[in-house]
């Protein structure tokens, strides 16, 4: 389940005003994030939470689930 | 110094076969995957895993001379699957893998594009894209033959000496003069133009490259670059393959994701040289934590080289600054400037000086004259893109194509012994870019003190991250949504100064009035630049009529930008 936080955090960063972000829903099907922008959601995301990917973290993300996952991990929920 | 010797190599299957001959352990290609031991191929493997591959392309009934488009991802067999198809005299033309928003039917629609341009005779992809393709090739009238699965094919078996030895003769009976590849540029629509090169064309740019970039065999390239470009394929491959050395390959979608990658793979395989489009400058450094990059060292770099978009002195810059304390020497910053029409190069700056820059009047810039700035200027700061390599000749000219003098604008023409070969089906195309042997490249520059500065472009190409994109494509795409005027939609590439590239806008006239119907607007042209894997950037709404035509009555990406950019209409809306 993608949190009210981190659904306003990545669409704030796309300049959008709603979408449909589901666990399953993957970066290509969400209009503006391509590979150029996904390095700046991470990093919106970092900022937003106070928190830090490593690379290879960041690479195993398949869909906006794994990136809430990620981000509760690292927030210790 | 540079020790690469011309042997009597006619074709590049010869000369990998000397390479594997006189190294035959040393690794010719080190496949990278993220978080596992990469693939190491040594020429003398390569070699015989390519022969392998082009019985299998005998077998499957490829001619000499025909073209084998390879759609396929970051795979080890790539490599071998390359080489034995240039073996069996066959040319390989690597295309994009479609990337998961690309709409089925546009990749149908661009391969079925190419194919009747080009004439694409087989595709060898892999099984998951074959429901895609297929209706394709069974579609009445279909030029290309047929589909094959070449990662499905048996390499480990011995060969047949039978074959092995027709095939051995297939290549020997190829002339340098003959071509080698297939090169396509960008657009998905039918306005890719194919890149014809020969034998002869490589093997020249590998001697003139390698010499102006001073190779040795002490070098090591590593890249992330797609081998769908000439910047990935000729640069990172083709060149250090022909040279005898190695080249290291990260998956380019890994490397979006985590550009760590390349910083690695530089590190353990203590690689010298590398080529980067100038937005990943700007990735590498501000996109990477410092505390991951306390095991990175670029002390082994000798040759970073900036090319495929226009070159900017606030991302060397950066660069120099985030990884100098990593070991890398800023006299390392190199840069290239070309096209695929040459091969890949025309000018050169040699590693290990600065590169010069100059710091010129904005204003008199544009108005066609490079003038050094003085205290009241508005500056523009312009980065040479180096010197002619060897076997390359280049005018300044104007729009009557006669030469200009130094510190002039006008548009670049070449002349180079690694020209090609004209565009492949296209003798009108191609008349209207070479004239006794010039080639007319669109590109607006001025030379210095026999340095060539690249500044604009004639057409208005888009480039984003190093890829070319035609405006027209995203026009015609823009047009067919709901709401739009049609006929009336302008694309153009707006300067992104953070990510150190340009990004794709849009004018588009609406008679949409309220903010809501605005704003849907904006999701449908977002939504329709996805189907065709471009991703608009900006959207500006304007009033019917709004727009300013062009001499000829279709709406003006120069002038229209120029208003845009100016912000003074209250009657635009943008998001």
């Amino acid at each position: 389940m993608i949190s009210q936080e981190l659904k306003k955090v990545i669409l704030n960063e796309l300049d959008l005003d709603d979408f449909d972000l589901q666990d399953e829903t993957m970066a290509p099907e969400v209009p503006g994030w391509d590979s150029l922008n996904h390095v700046n959601i991470i990093v919106a995301v970092e900022n937003k939470f106070g928190v830090k990917f490593k690379s290879y973290e960041v690479l195993r993300l398949k869909n906006v689930g794994d990136l809430q996952k990620l981000l509760n991990a690292k927030l210790g929920k | 110094m540079s020790n690469f010797q011309m042997d009597d190599s006619k074709t590049l299957w010869q000369r990998w076969n000397r390479n594997a001959e006189r190294n035959p352990d040393k690794e010719a290609i080190v496949h990278w995957v993220a978080g596992e031991e990469p693939v190491r191929w040594t020429y003398k493997n390569l070699i015989e895993t390519a022969k392998k591959f082009s019985i299998r392309v005998k077998e499957a009934g490829i001619k000499p001379g025909e073209v084998c488009a390879i759609v396929m991802h970051h795979n080890p067999f790539f490599y071998p699957l390359y080489l034995g198809i240039s073996r069996a005299g066959a040319l390989p033309a690597v295309l994009a893998y479609p990337n998961p928003r690309l709409h089925p039917d546009k990749f149908r629609q661009g391969l079925e594009g190419m194919a009747q341009r080009s004439g694409l005779d087989y595709i060898l992809t892999e099984r998951e894209l074959d429901p895609i393709i297929r209706p394709l090739i069974e579609k009445p009238g279909s030029t290309i033959k047929s589909v094959f699965f070449p990662l499905e094919w048996d390499y480990k078996n011995e060969v047949d000496k039978k074959l092995d030895d027709e095939i051995e003769k297939i290549a020997l009976s190829i002339k340098e003069t003959d071509p080698i590849l297939l090169q396509h540029s960008s657009g998905t629509t039918g306005l890719q133009k194919p890149v014809v090169l020969s034998h002869r064309a490589i093997l020249n740019h590998v001697q003139n490259l390698g010499n102006a970039l001073k190779l040795s065999d002490k070098d090591k390239f590593v890249s992330w670059l797609p081998l769908y470009h000439d910047f990935g394929l000729i640069a990172c491959f083709q060149i250090p393959l022909a040279y005898g050395i190695t080249s290291i390959h990260i998956n380019p979608f890994e490397w979006v994701l985590a550009p760590i990658l390349l910083l690695e793979a530089i590190t353990k395989e203590k690689a010298t040289v590398t080529c980067l489009p100038n937005f990943a400058y700007n990735v590498l450094a501000e996109k990477i934590h410092d505390d991951e990059l306390n095991e990175i060292s670029l002390e082994s770099l000798r040759a970073v080289i900036n090319g495929a978009e226009p070159i900017r002195h606030d991302s060397h810059q950066k660069f120099t600054e985030k990884f100098k304390k990593h070991g890398f020497n800023p006299l390392a910053l190199s840069c290239l400037y070309g096209m695929a029409e040459v091969t890949l190069s025309l000018t050169v700056h040699e590693p290990g000086k600065p590169i010069p820059e100059l710091t010129v009047d904005r204003n008199e810039l544009s108005n066609g004259v490079m003038k050094l700035a003085g205290k009241d200027s508005v500056v523009r700061v312009c980065v040479s893109t180096g010197r002619l390599i060897d076997g390359c000749d280049a005018r300044i000219v104007d729009e009557n194509r006669k030469d200009l003098p130094d510190g002039i604008v006008g548009e670049v023409a070449v002349k180079s012994v690694s020209m090609f070969d004209g565009y492949r089906n296209y003798p009108e195309k191609t008349a209207e870019v070479v004239e006794n042997g010039w080639y007319f490249s669109g590109d607006y520059g001025f030379r210095y003190n026999d340095e060539f500065f690249v500044i604009g472009r004639k057409k208005d190409l888009i480039i984003v991250a190093g890829k070319n994109i035609y405006p027209e494509d995203i026009e015609d795409t823009v047009n067919q949504v709901d709401g739009v005027d049609p006929g009336r939609v302008v694309a153009f590439g707006e300067e992104d100064e953070q990510m150190g590239t340009e990004q794709i806008a849009v004018i588009a006239e609406t008679k949409a009035e309220s903010e809501k119907e605005k704003n849907d607007l904006r999701i449908a042209i977002l939504k329709t630049g996805m189907s065709i894997d471009v991703n608009i950037h900006k959207v500006y709404l304007v009033p019917s009529r709004w727009l300013i035509k062009s001499s000829a009555g279709k709406p003006s990406r120069k002038a229209n930008k120029e208003r845009i950019l100016s912000r003074e209409d209250k009657q635009v809306w943008s998001r």
